[in-house]
């Protein structure tokens, strides 16, 4: 089975690094972007299986950053998880910074999984 | 009726002289006559003329007792309504006065109670004089806009804060139509809520009410909280209704800032610590394979706690000068071996965007008489706003100069960032402002100018600077005194 790809989108370097050695470490493959621009091309060209960003970031906030992926037809899908402190209903999943990378590992198995069980079905 | 009673003496006199001067003629002819006529004549006549003389002689002197005390009585009552008019002899008479006089006794001690009844209103008549005063001159020193309607919705009373809210003459406006006064010829939402409060209030009784309401003024909208009381009459009937409304725009802004820093002040506080945060379980989850990652590891979660200290320390500082608590220590310091330091942080910063930094020049030997710590954080304030705000590939000068005449010395940095719009530079140094165009290129708490401004105004007596074009770049800058003989001693 192909690795499954995540999108680390935040403008701290050391918040990229840490997600990035974690997901590494249980056999994930990461690419990074530190605006919402930048995460939004990369989600177009390498159709991440899910997306892990940023609330605030310069540029594109990560709320801005989910509207335009759920607009467009080929990112549309990707579940996205936010770390931030703000609720918003669109999100597939809100963890608040601080965030425990276990955690963040977890919810991403959870939903690549429910997402697996329902293609299935 | 001395005069009267005088002429009928007289004329009584006379009528009766007169019929008895007939008697004693009829009876001194009489013995011309026959034995019989002599003898009726000799008896009869005289006698007749004598009882009636003496009969008019009596009812003269009755009437005149009569009259005498009737005019006493007249006397009496026109002179003291309260006196005692003394009984005489006759009986009826007697009674009347009798009947005067319970009449008199009855009606002054009604007077008596209806004057004292008078003074009661009089007093109290004084009384709400001085009451009404006392509330005018209440109502006229509270700076709250208040105003007071009638049941019509006329304008009963209002102070000076109404009439410049509302622009109207306060104190020649009564009597006039609340609506009136208050909409003006351009209907505005703020005026016209106010009013329909007033009425709702009226029509529904209610004893208070609260409300926010917007007006919109030249100086930009401000808000009022407005708190409306029904005046009851006897009948529980509303008879006016009085309005107080405290401007509230300051406050809420106040409150709106509080928040904003709040949050902003929050998300930077995460930001360091969700690093350490994550940095330290991944150590502890034995996550970081080798020597070297573990390393870094410890070096990231080390930086992340002086970023988190680093920041404490700016909203600790803030609070502490304006609070005036921060311990200040003054000594002669040399501005170019300060600046250079400074300089020697930030540059790692600045490579990593690839911003060329253009040191200080020309090199300056002055000193100035300052507070080291605090002007190395004017110095590097200024100095990451310049990293943070030029796009990559820019470029960061500073400058220092010396003005003798002036006795200061002028440091100044200059980037070729984004740049700051006209309409907001005068803002750049208030506390939480951040410029709204920028938000997006940087995180900020919106402390760290306000923080230069507050260090070098407040504790230096310096001044601060700033001039800016959109797109090009932005100048920020400081004058601080020399270390001049003078100034070290005081």
């Amino acid at each position: 089975m192909a690795k499954r790809k995540v999108l680390v989108a935040d403008d701290e370097i050391h918040i990229i690094h840490v997600v990035a050695i974690k997901l590494r470490n249980n056999g994930y493959e990461v690419i990074s972007a530190e605006n919402g621009a930048e995460a939004f091309a990369l989600a177009c060209e390498e159709k991440p299986d899910i997306i892990v960003t940023d609330f605030q970031m310069p540029g594109m906030t990560g709320l801005e950053l989910v509207r335009k992926l759920r607009q467009n037809e080929t990112t549309k899908d990707i579940p996205v998880i936010m770390l931030t402190a703000k609720e918003e209903l669109e999100i597939s999943e809100l963890l608040s910074k601080p965030f425990s990378p276990k955690e963040l590992l977890r919810s991403i198995e959870d939903i690549l999984y429910q997402r697996l069980v329902m293609r299935d079905k | 009726m001395k005069s009267v009673g005088n002429l009928y003496v007289i004329v009584t006199g006379i009528v009766a002289g007169s019929l008895l001067a007939e008697g004693l003629a009829s009876w001194y002819y009489s013995g011309d006559e026959g034995g019989l006529r002599f003898a009726g004549y000799v008896f009869v006549s005289p006698v007749c003329y004598f009882v009636v003389a003496v009969g008019v002689i009596w009812l003269g002197w009755y009437w005149l007792r009569l009259t005498g005390r009737i005019t006493s009585i007249a006397r009496a009552l026109k002179a003291d309504k309260t006196s005692h008019i003394k009984s005489g002899k006759g009986k009826i008479l007697n009674a009347l006065i009798e009947a005067i006089n319970n009449r008199f006794s009855d009606n002054s001690s009604y007077i008596a109670e209806l004057e004292n009844h008078i003074k009661d209103l009089q007093i109290q008549i004084r009384l709400s004089q001085g009451q009404k005063r006392n509330t005018e001159a209440i109502i006229y020193s509270i700076r709250d806009a208040v105003v007071v309607i009638d049941a019509f919705d006329k304008l009963s009373m209002a102070n000076e804060a109404a009439g410049k809210l509302f622009n109207f003459d306060y104190k020649s406006s009564q009597h006039k139509l609340i609506s009136e006064l208050v909409c003006g010829e351009k209907t505005k939402a703020g005026e016209d809520g106010f009013v329909d409060f007033l009425r709702q209030s009226r029509r529904g009784k209610v004893r208070h009410t609260r409300r926010e309401i917007n007006f919109a003024k030249e100086d930009g909208t401000k808000t009022f909280d407005c708190i409306v009381s029904c005046v009851y009459g006897e009948a529980e009937q509303v008879c006016g209704v009085v309005a107080v409304l405290h401007d509230i725009t300051r406050e809420k802004e106040i409150s709106q800032m509080k928040n904003d820093f709040v949050n902003h002040v929050s998300h930077e506080l995460k930001t360091p610590l969700a690093s350490i945060s994550a940095y330290s379980e991944m150590l502890v989850d034995g996550e970081a394979d080798d020597e070297q990652t573990r390393k870094e590891f410890y070096s990231v979660i080390q930086n992340q706690a002086k970023r988190l200290n680093r920041l404490i320390e700016d909203i600790l500082n803030t609070s502490r000068i304006e609070s005036g608590l921060i311990k200040v220590e003054k000594k002669p310091i040399s501005l170019t071996i300060l600046i250079e330091e400074q300089l020697q942080m930030i540059r790692s910063c600045a490579e990593e965007k690839k911003i060329e930094i253009i040191g200080q020049k020309p090199i300056v030997f002055n000193q100035v008489y300052a507070d080291k710590d605090m002007i190395s954080q004017v110095i590097i304030n200024l100095l990451s706003n310049a990293v943070k705000y030029t796009p990559c590939g820019g470029s960061i000068k500073i400058e220092t100069e010396v003005d003798e005449i002036a006795s200061l010395a002028r440091v100044s940095v200059t980037d070729t960032g984004v740049g700051i719009p006209e309409d907001e530079i005068e803002h750049v140094f208030d506390k939480f402002y951040r410029v709204s165009a920028n938000k997006k290129q940087a995180k900020g708490t919106g402390l760290g100018l306000n923080l230069v401004k507050q260090i070098v105004e407040k504790v230096h007596n310096g001044r601060v600077f700033v001039t800016s074009e959109p797109g090009v770049g932005s100048t920020f800058g400081f004058e601080l005194p020399l270390a001049t003989a003078e100034v070290v001693k005081v």
